[in-house]
């Protein structure tokens, strides 16, 4: 058995009241102190390339063309089943491309596990992290959605080599 | 212009002016809890989010009316009527200022001012538990109950000591008349009851806001632990209803606290002080009791049941009854 010692309040204590003045007190201090409130469409939150927010795929250095080979391997490491990708063949060196590449933005949850799937450096997670719309079928982004210059991305490229160059190597493309 | 004229217009004055300043205070309740917890609080409906209450007010009108299975409606309608009438009707006594001209009719700045105004304000206050319990009761929600149960318990206790302070003034002032209460305060801030009489004032303050059902004595809603007490199932303007009561009842004991202790309309060291001076002053003592009942929510944690009843029993009360009985002496032979 433990006997928890507690400690012998005061007499001051025990008649409660001084310490209701004292804490009356403390929270009047508390009025003029400076506020946490963030006032938010005006003053946003600051972002940096830890930031991750919505997946955003990369455009080649072209800005025509989307980086991504439609392999599939984010459609698979998705764990919320929010991306669908159909592929299709292409003339150019890179012969594959997305004919349809969706981001249910409802069921992604901003994991970041498309990112370290992708082999080819064709998604990455922005900086944007607003997400809001009138209907559920506006809110499944599809690629003239989400494709980025790749200069709108950089910051988060390097940051993501930066942490992961143990075991990631940067892809042929970029 | 007719006195009867005069009274009514004095009516529609004072009620306007009263649920005003209750709107006001739900704002006020809103934006002093955001200070004390360092935030901003509501600042977007009009300039510093003074217009907040109006939308609020639109917000309750246009929710959906809940009335559970199995309530009983009856009482389930008239709860929120018998919580809020009769804090407003405690309001007709209260002397908001003294003399005042109104349309070449002379009278004075309170609704009704009968000669046993603070044993009305205590009667018909007491009747506000009722609202309370049958909405607990009538909402058939254990929930509901529970908070209903345990407020009429607290108000019923909490009110003997309310009397008993009261008492002590009357006995000192020798009149049942917040009038003459007032009039027996006049002169400076040195002639207040609050120094002849501070046990007293100490036990009203502690004793409204168990009367108000405000924090730290909150029995009635209790939101962590009965999701809301009595109201739970209460929606749209019944709902508000019962907050408007609850806001108006504060106003009341704040203005009776400033009547009794603190020396009511009179302005200090200014006896006959034009009327407007006089309601300056009155509203400037009762906001001091407003910003108490706010501050005070936001600084200690409701107490624990049995403390509640211990506190009102074994100390409250044997304090209150102990300084009727001193005052008592003291009055009668010296």
């Amino acid at each position: 058995m433990v006997i928890v010692k507690r400690k012998e309040l005061s007499l001051a204590e025990r008649l409660y009241l001084p310490e209701v003045f004292r804490a009356l007190s403390i929270t009047f201090r508390a009025i003029f102190k400076k506020k946490v409130t963030r006032q938010y469409p005006e003053e946003r939150l600051v972002t940096t390339a830890v930031t991750r927010g919505q997946p955003r795929l990369v455009l080649l250095d072209d800005n025509q063309h989307l980086a991504c080979v439609s392999c599939g391997l984010c459609e698979i490491a998705c764990p919320a089943y929010a991306i669908t990708i159909d592929g299709a063949e292409t003339e150019r060196c890179i012969e594959r491309e997305p004919k349809r590449f969706e981001i249910d933005m409802l069921r992604c949850i901003l994991c970041g596990f498309c990112e370290e799937a992708c082999p080819k450096d064709a998604i990455f997670m922005s900086d944007e992290l607003e997400l809001a719309d009138f209907s559920r079928a506006a809110l499944i982004y599809d690629i003239e959605k989400l494709k980025r210059p790749r200069a709108a991305l950089q910051p988060r490229i390097d940051y993501f080599y930066g942490a992961n160059d143990r075991w990631r190597k940067r892809s042929s493309t970029s | 212009m007719s006195p009867l004229l005069v009274t009514i217009l004095k009516v529609l004055l004072i009620y306007g002016g009263v649920i005003t300043l209750a709107a006001g205070m739900t704002l006020a309740e809103r934006k002093v809890s955001a200070w004390i917890q360092w935030r901003i609080g509501p600042n977007r409906v009009g300039p510093f989010g003074t217009l907040q209450p109006l939308a609020d007010g639109i917000k309750f009108i246009f929710k959906e009316e809940l009335i559970p299975d199995g309530a009983n409606k009856f009482l389930f309608r008239l709860a929120p009527v018998l919580a809020a009438a009769p804090a407003m009707m405690a309001i007709a006594v209260i002397p908001f200022a003294g003399e005042i001209t109104l349309f070449g009719v002379h009278t004075t700045l309170s609704i009704a001012d009968i000669p046993i105004s603070a044993l009305y304000v205590v009667a018909v206050s007491g009747l506000g538990v009722y609202g309370v319990i049958l909405g607990g009761w009538s909402s058939n929600s254990k929930y509901s109950l529970l908070g209903g149960l345990r407020a009429s318990a607290q108000m019923v206790s909490y009110e003997l000591s309310l009397i008993l302070a009261i008492l002590s003034i009357v006995v000192l002032s020798g009149s049942l008349d917040l009038r003459a209460i007032v009039a027996a305060q006049a002169g400076g801030i040195q002639d207040w009851n609050l120094w002849r009489q501070p046990l007293a004032f100490g036990l009203f303050v502690i004793a409204t806001f168990a009367e108000t059902n405000r924090h730290p004595f909150d029995f009635a809603e209790c939101e962590p632990e009965l999701v809301g007490g009595f109201h739970t199932e209460y929606s749209s303007m019944k709902f508000a209803l019962f907050f408007l009561g609850e806001y108006v009842a504060m106003i009341v004991m704040a203005s009776m606290t400033a009547t009794l202790f603190l020396g009511g309309p009179e302005v200090p060291f200014w006896h006959g002080a034009p009327w407007f001076v006089q309601l300056f002053a009155f509203l400037a003592k009762t906001s001091v009791f407003l910003f108490l009942f706010l501050w005070v929510r936001w600084t200690l944690p409701r107490f624990r049941f049995d403390q509640l009843m211990r506190l009102g029993w074994k100390v409250m009360l044997p304090l209150s009854l102990a300084n009727v009985f001193l005052t008592g002496l003291v009055v009668s032979f010296f």
